[in-house]
């Protein structure tokens, strides 16, 4: 008999069709605390990352844009007042809880963005449709990432470009105190703030567990796209990725 | 952070001076690195026509490199140092990422007006230019005063006119030395055909 493929989940290793369920999990547990906590747990800069991420995106209006799992919508927003009325942004996530947070929001903004609940492994637009896909703090959920590259560069237009912003490897020497903020500290402010450690303990796990720059590099580079470029942030505590697609 | 920052105010200048866009737009997603020792910077042109410090994993499509010397005299307006520069690569890319490098300005009065509104921000903007201005009257005074009292009282400086001269009796002892060199060069020659008979 042969043996189930197996996938991480966190620390833990798991059956691939289960990781979906299980990260699935995760987030309907935090949805309705998400932002409070990513404000907590960065101390606001998650906002700053982002907004950069915007302005390395060359995105202009007029430009069609795919936020793949962007949950909450902060990237969409940021994307709708560039795009304009004459582009378009479409916001998706796997997970209904996260994706229905991120559509009312926008609602209440005024922001016209479609918002779909859709696997980014099996993206449901045509081929060389965006001029730029976002995953922001997305990838490591997914179970597979080269499944999910290969996609996003599909619907990619050509010249278009794939921007990757996710945690990473942060710098050598700030190790020690990035393992003890995250395997100490922050699964007691998730306890505290938003009621549920094991989410947070989970959220630092799979965060060690994402591939490093290069290798995302790598990656990005094997799922298609023809040149790679990435930045880090905050000493390599996340970094963003931009690929072009030519 | 320092790459977040420059991208920023890089992408703010451009905002301010719409025709440097249309400029960088041919360029989009090529990447130029500054040699200007000890510092290096690499940037690169957006989709949007922007400008954004490159990443870690850049490889550079054109590299322009000033030795120190000339950056100084570069920002004294010395044009003539440009023809010093070193370029390899795509060298029209270099050029017009240089030349909106170059002639970007800053609109600080405008910066200033969405903080502390029009006339304020304009009459804070005449203070400053009337600063400015008058610092640099006064700066130029004072140079040409050091410079009166090295040429006159201590001699340090050569005059212009005293270059000048130098310069021009140079090109004459070299001429007649040439002209001294020809002249043995026949006299030796001669020499030679008389003691050949």
């Amino acid at each position: 008999m042969s043996e189930k493929p197996t996938t991480h989940f966190g620390f833990q290793t798991v059956d691939e069709n289960e990781k979906a369920r299980k990260v699935g999990a995760v987030f309907h547990s935090v949805a309705q605390r998400y932002d409070l906590m990513n404000d907590v747990m960065s101390a606001g800069l998650h906002r700053l990352w982002k907004r950069f991420a915007l302005e390395i995106s060359g995105v202009r209006a007029g430009d069609r844009v795919l936020d793949v799992a962007g949950g909450s919508g902060d990237m969409s927003r940021l994307f709708a007042n560039k795009v304009g009325s004459s582009g378009q942004v479409i916001l998706t996530d796997i997970n209904a809880s996260m994706l229905s947070v991120g559509r009312d929001r926008l609602i209440d903004d005024g922001a016209a963005v479609p918002a779909l609940q859709c696997d980014a492994e099996k993206l449901p637009f045509p081929d060389n449709h965006f001029d730029c896909v976002c995953v922001a703090f997305g990838l490591r959920n997914m179970t597979h990432k080269e499944a999910a590259l290969a996609e996003m560069q599909r619907v990619l237009k050509i010249g278009g470009r794939l921007l990757v912003l996710e945690f990473s490897q942060v710098w050598k020497p700030l190790a020690p105190l990035y393992d003890a903020y995250s395997f100490k500290l922050l699964p007691l402010m998730g306890k505290l703030l938003a009621k549920d450690a094991d989410s947070y303990q989970y959220l630092a796990e799979s965060i060690r567990m994402h591939p490093d720059q290069e290798t995302l590099r790598k990656m990005m580079l094997d799922a298609g796209l023809s040149k790679v470029d990435y930045y880090n942030l905050a000493a390599g505590v996340v970094a963003l990725h931009k690929g072009w697609k030519t | 952070m320092f790459k977040q920052i420059s991208t920023r105010i890089l992408n703010h200048l451009i905002r301010q001076n719409a025709w440097a866009r249309a400029l960088l737009l041919p360029y989009a997603g090529k990447t130029v690195r500054f040699n200007i020792v000890p510092l290096t910077a690499t940037l690169i042109v957006l989709e949007d026509g922007g400008l954004a410090m490159a990443g870690e994993a850049t490889e550079p499509d054109a590299i322009v490199t000033l030795p120190p010397t000339i950056a100084l005299r570069l920002l004294a307006g010395d044009e003539a140092a440009n023809t010093l520069i070193t370029l390899e690569g795509d060298s029209e890319l270099a050029s017009a990422i240089s030349k909106v490098l170059r002639n970007m300005s800053w609109e600080y009065e405008e910066d200033l007006s969405r903080v502390i509104g029009d006339i304020p921000a304009h009459q804070l903007a005449e203070f400053g230019r009337r600063v400015t201005t008058e610092s640099k009257r006064q700066a130029i005074s004072l140079a040409g005063m050091f410079a009166e009292y090295w040429q006159e009282e201590q001699p340090l400086i050569a005059k212009k006119r005293h270059v000048q001269q130098f310069v021009k009796d140079v090109d004459t002892l070299r001429e007649d030395v040439e002209r001294l060199a020809k002249y043995t060069e026949k006299l030796q020659a001669k020499i030679q055909q008389k003691a050949e008979r």
